[in-house]
């Protein structure tokens, strides 16, 4: 089945990408800006959809309206969201907001647990809905790649989030449906699900991808990239 | 303002007595550590002992058992009411056995029992196999800073007649850091926790008028949830529940002030004052002198101790 996906922005999602979570020091401005021009980039392809992808406790869909609580991170900002919408969701949604983006959005979770060919069906129902779809992908590395990371230091951590950046640098996503599940929890690899939704939303031929950021500033990995299907008019109609 | 009365002229108005503190009500329940007894009104300092050579905060300073007993001659010299001896660092790093905690503590337990017959002796430990050492060498309380992650405590605690100090880590497991945590409320998360803990010790045996409770800033938390507590704190205090608080010089101050670890000290002491105010009765501390003189300063301005000497425009 061709897939209908026009263009794919792969970001990360830690609370600290919220400007109001940060207090009054600009915190990661490069993070933030790549994570602005690869939003910016995917609604170029002037898509007829976006679908936000974040991992969340159970697979299922969110109101297209919903908003991250920002008042769960921070209790004296009283700007509440919609309670109990996942972060990589909340997050997305922030991004599209800051973006100006006013048109139809989807958002779409995927549970922490669930297993690698789940996730990949899931990105193939979303490939193949028919719209010219633009996936904004919300998925973070280990959290243990430091002494000083939230997960401390766990030396297969490295490894881990660079294959990960491999395959994506390569467009070889099907090498993103073969990691390790059990692995990536241990890691703290929160955005396991959400990159294998992304693999089965673009299957072969490999895209034509780019890194706009790849880092692990407080230990934590981030990656930013963008991802298009290769080929003339591939993903158009 | 209407005066029905219309009676008292020019005289002031008689203004009713301002009613100290705003928290809803003053705990009122005696906290008995020890031998000692405390009233609502003291204010204790819990000087902070580290038996570790890698604690966050000037590590290794105490971890030469001479230079430990000198640490607790001078904050007892200084005011403290309490000292809380711990072998294992808050933060992640090498696994220490419990026989190596046991090892680093328990002796030194002894000691300090032997030197200061009346001293209050915490063991900061959050396993029971280390507080059952302790408390069988002389300490009288058990601080478990995780959230009763070893539901034993609370037995031994029991089975020595010692206190517990039962704190809100967030759920986390011991010697982890906060990743992306997120409360609907922040304060009743810890209310629910802490008061659930209390309720436990007490079925278990221990004497509530040894239980105290602590909101445990930084542990499970980011900044801002540390931010939320200390501003709701008379929640907690209107519990009834004594409350401890372990602020000192601890990342949610750092990162208010933009401040490192050398440089938090007067960050720890605003946040010790609003926190007196607010009910708070132990205080855990690196700085005892300083804390000391917040404390009395709270307690005067509040009317419960008066001025250590008052001559001023008096002569």
């Amino acid at each position: 089945m061709a897939t209908t996906i026009a263009a794919a922005a792969l970001c990360p999602s830690p609370p600290l990408l919220c400007p109001q979570l940060t207090g009054r020091s600009p915190v990661l401005p490069e993070l933030r800006a790549a994570c602005a021009q690869v939003v910016g980039r995917l609604l170029s392809q002037d898509p007829d959809v976006i679908v936000v992808v974040g991992p969340g406790p159970a697979t299922g869909t969110w109101a297209a309206d919903s908003r991250l609580d920002l008042s769960a991170f921070a209790p004296a900002i009283a700007e509440g969201g919609t309670g109990g919408v996942p972060l990589a969701l909340g997050l997305g949604a922030m991004l599209l907001d800051q973006a100006g983006y006013r048109g139809p959005r989807h958002l779409q979770a995927a549970g922490h647990d669930e297993p690698a060919g789940a996730c990949a069906k899931l990105g193939a129902e979303l490939a193949g809905s028919g719209d010219r779809t633009g996936l904004l992908v919300m998925g973070d590395g280990s959290a243990r790649r430091t002494l000083k990371a939230p997960g401390y230091l766990d030396p297969r951590a490295a490894g881990f989030d660079f294959g990960v950046e491999r395959a994506i640098r390569a467009g070889d996503l099907a090498a993103l449906l073969d990691l390790d599940q059990a692995l990536a929890r241990d890691l703290m690899a929160t955005g396991r699900p959400a990159w294998q939704v992304l693999a089965g939303a673009m299957p072969a031929p490999a895209p034509a991808t780019e890194v706009l950021y790849c880092d692990d500033p407080f230990g934590v990995a981030y990656l930013v990239a963008y991802l298009r299907p290769r080929g003339a008019e591939a993903g158009s109609r | 303002m209407s005066d029905p009365g219309g009676s008292r002229g020019m005289e002031p108005q008689a203004v009713p007595p301002q009613a100290g503190p705003p928290q809803a009500e003053r705990p009122q329940r005696v906290l008995r550590l020890g031998r000692q007894a405390f009233g609502p009104e003291r204010l204790l300092v819990m000087a902070i002992v580290n038996r570790t050579p890698d604690s966050f905060y000037q590590p290794g300073v105490t971890w030469d058992p001479a230079a430990a007993m000198e640490r607790v001659r001078v904050v007892v010299a200084e005011g403290a009411d309490i000292v809380d001896i711990g072998g294992v660092p808050a933060r992640p790093g090498d696994e220490v056995a419990v026989s190596e905690e046991i090892r680093r503590t328990v002796p030194f337990v002894a000691a300090v029992r032997d030197a200061y017959p009346d001293l209050v002796i915490s063991a900061d430990t959050y396993r029971h196999e280390v507080a059952r050492e302790a408390c069988a060498a002389g300490a009288d309380l058990i601080n478990d800073t995780w959230g009763g992650w070893d539901t034993k405590l609370a037995d031994v605690a029991a089975e020595f007649g010692a206190g517990l100090v039962c704190s809100h880590a967030g759920g986390l497991p011991p010697r982890t850091r906060p990743f992306r945590v997120a409360y609907a409320d922040v304060v009743a998360d810890v209310l629910r926790t802490t008061l659930a803990l209390a309720e436990r010790a007490v079925a278990a045996g221990v004497e509530p008028a040894r239980i105290v409770i602590d909101p445990a800033h930084d542990f499970g938390k980011n900044t801002w949830h540390s931010l939320e507590i200390t501003r709701r704190l008379a929640e907690l205090a209107a519990t009834g529940w004594p409350v401890l608080v372990s602020l000192s010089n601890k990342d949610f101050v750092g990162e208010t002030l933009d401040a490192p670890l050398d440089e938090r000290v007067a960050g720890t002491l605003a946040t010790t004052a609003v926190s007196a105010w607010l009910g708070a009765r132990v205080f855990r501390v690196h700085q005892v002198r300083e804390t000391r003189h917040v404390l009395r300063m709270v307690s005067a301005i509040r009317g419960d101790t008066p001025p250590a000497l008052a001559v001023r425009g008096l002569a």
